[in-house]
């Protein structure tokens, strides 16, 4: 019995992969077909910058009034070595999904090390409670299945915004759902998963704080600096040399994925009538995407009008 | 008396020839002393030392002290061109230097509010490297005790016979290329005043925080 959602799960993820797959080519393909001539003020890998902005504020004001306060109260009533204990508790089941994708990048090495790491803290860590491997000198290493993606040069795609889960790139979408069923957590039910939410905004805290101290634009600065980060993290913080723009003084170049339009070429071989369907059929959903941000528009005005009555 | 006087004349002359090799060499450290590694050790020094300070300095203590240390080791002029792309053709003078003006205070305010207090940080030198286009690349890492190092790459630039931070990446996340895209968008859709605007209000917050 125990093993059936899981096989429906995954016969799920297997039907819906190839579509979240077109997906992205559809998204790269538009992007592609846009950008000769047409002037505009957003970024290019941001084309839905209006919506995506719609579903930023929603989820800003979701935070303000719901995570935010529940994470509060959270961090005051539970002791500062049990916040840790639960975050090194689902960092350990997270290695899981870090060791699986190591091997898929051929990173066999970090991998073992990985294991090790996952095993010492599962048994001498108690069950991953306490960060023992730390202090024997292995690091946590971050890997997932959209930088796995990337390194098997499946092209980023679109920045998206989605609703209560934040910033994403259309790569992310099944990097998500992979990493989502490899992980332990997903399965165990609502409880743990409410304690998993309140751990990841806790810890998300300062990098939130810092965002409301230093942005001027702060979904600009949510976008570029997630974008920037993913890529890093793709590449394992190879410095590649950074672009010092003195060459695009005077013109209008898209700053963030100086690499993005040869990837983006690629997929040019896509362009069968299959994927002009597929495209069109983005097209309606991304209608439809804009007729519910505006619902989310609405909803986080009514937040606002809540919050000025009380 | 005679063996002696040479002695000691000689003496002198080692300790005349020393000096001067002494002074010589201190001149040609004075020379390169502005070398692109000098200047990112020189500035990240100057942090530490004032994070170390920095609960007695106080905000505008620490702002004070890291005045000079950013505007001599960043080309704040040349940032803030970057920053606004081509909308920097489009401003008149006088903007462009009330640009310059308030983007130099919030760079120099936001060091002033983030290293504010010292928990036995250090800066580590990595590696050096030029760029194609005559930059020099400062790889360095931030060590934080019981946290994962954070990596500093500074771009730097030659201006006149020195040379000047023009870009720092963290963690792979560049700060010029953070602020053209939020600077170019806020331009573009709400216009200059409300850049300036919008960013004495940080400047502002950041001294009250």
């Amino acid at each position: 019995m125990k093993g059936h959602p899981n096989v429906e799960l995954h016969a799920t993820i297997k039907q819906t992969l190839p579509y979240l797959l077109m997906g992205i080519f559809a998204l790269s393909g538009c992007a592609s077909s846009n950008t000769g001539g047409q002037q505009s003020v957003y970024s290019k890998a941001d084309p839905y910058e209006p919506i995506n902005r719609k579903i930023y504020n929603f989820n800003d004001k979701v935070d303000d009034y719901i995570a935010e306060p529940i994470s509060n109260v959270y961090k005051a009533i539970t002791p500062q070595f049990l916040q840790t204990g639960v975050f090194n508790f689902f960092n350990n089941l997270d290695n899981i999904n870090v060791i699986l994708n190591d091997v898929l990048q051929g990173k066999l090495h970090q991998g073992a090390e990985d294991t090790g790491r996952f095993a010492m803290n599962s048994t001498l860590g108690l069950l991953g409670v306490f960060d023992v491997a730390k202090s024997v000198g292995l690091q946590q290493n971050n890997e997932d299945f959209e930088q796995t993606l990337a390194v098997w040069g499946i092209p980023r795609g679109h920045y998206l915004v989605i609703p209560f889960l934040g910033p994403l790139t259309a790569r992310g979408i099944p990097g998500a759902v992979f990493d989502t069923a490899a992980n332990p957590s997903s399965y165990v039910g609502a409880p743990v998963q409410l304690v998993s939410l309140l751990n990841k905004r806790a810890n998300a805290e300062g990098a939130l704080k810092f965002i409301d101290e230093a942005a001027l634009d702060p979904y600009v600065f949510t976008r570029e600096s997630f974008l920037q980060w993913r890529a890093s993290l793709a590449n394992d913080g190879k410095s590649v040399e950074p672009a010092d723009f003195e060459d695009e003084l005077g013109t209008e170049e898209d700053s963030s994925s100086p690499k993005a339009p040869n990837v983006l070429k690629l997929n040019f071989s896509f362009n069968s009538g299959q994927f002009k369907q597929a495209s069109r059929s983005f097209s309606s959903t991304s209608a439809s995407f804009e007729n519910t941000a505006e619902s989310f528009k609405k909803s986080s005005e009514k937040l606002d009008d809540l919050k000025i009555r009380h | 008396m005679t063996v002696f006087k040479i002695h000691s004349f000689n003496k002198i002359r080692c300790l005349a020839t020393l000096v001067m090799l002494l002074l010589g060499a201190s001149q040609a450290f004075a020379e390169e002393a502005s070398s692109a590694r000098q200047i990112v050790d020189k500035f990240q020094a100057q942090l530490i030392a004032v994070m170390k300070e920095g609960k007695q300095l106080g905000y505008s203590g620490r702002y004070d002290k890291l005045q000079d240390a950013v505007s001599n080791s960043h080309d704040l002029t040349k940032i803030a061109r970057i920053v606004v792309g081509k909308e920097w053709e489009k401003l008149s003078e006088t903007q462009q230097q009330q640009l310059v003006d308030v983007f130099s205070k919030l760079s120099i305010a936001s060091y002033a509010h983030n290293f504010k207090e010292f928990t036995g940080e250090a800066f580590i030198f990595d590696s050096e490297e030029e760029t194609t286009r005559g930059g020099v690349v400062v790889h360095a890492r931030l060590t934080i005790p019981d946290e994962k190092d954070v990596k500093f790459d500074y771009m730097l630039k030659e201006k006149g016979n020195s040379w000047r931070i023009i870009n720092i990446i963290a963690n792979g996340v560049s700060d010029l290329a953070l602020k053209r895209s939020e600077y170019t968008s806020i331009l573009q859709r709400e216009g200059f005043d409300a850049l300036i605007a919008k960013i004495n209000e940080k400047i502002d917050n950041y001294s009250k925080l």
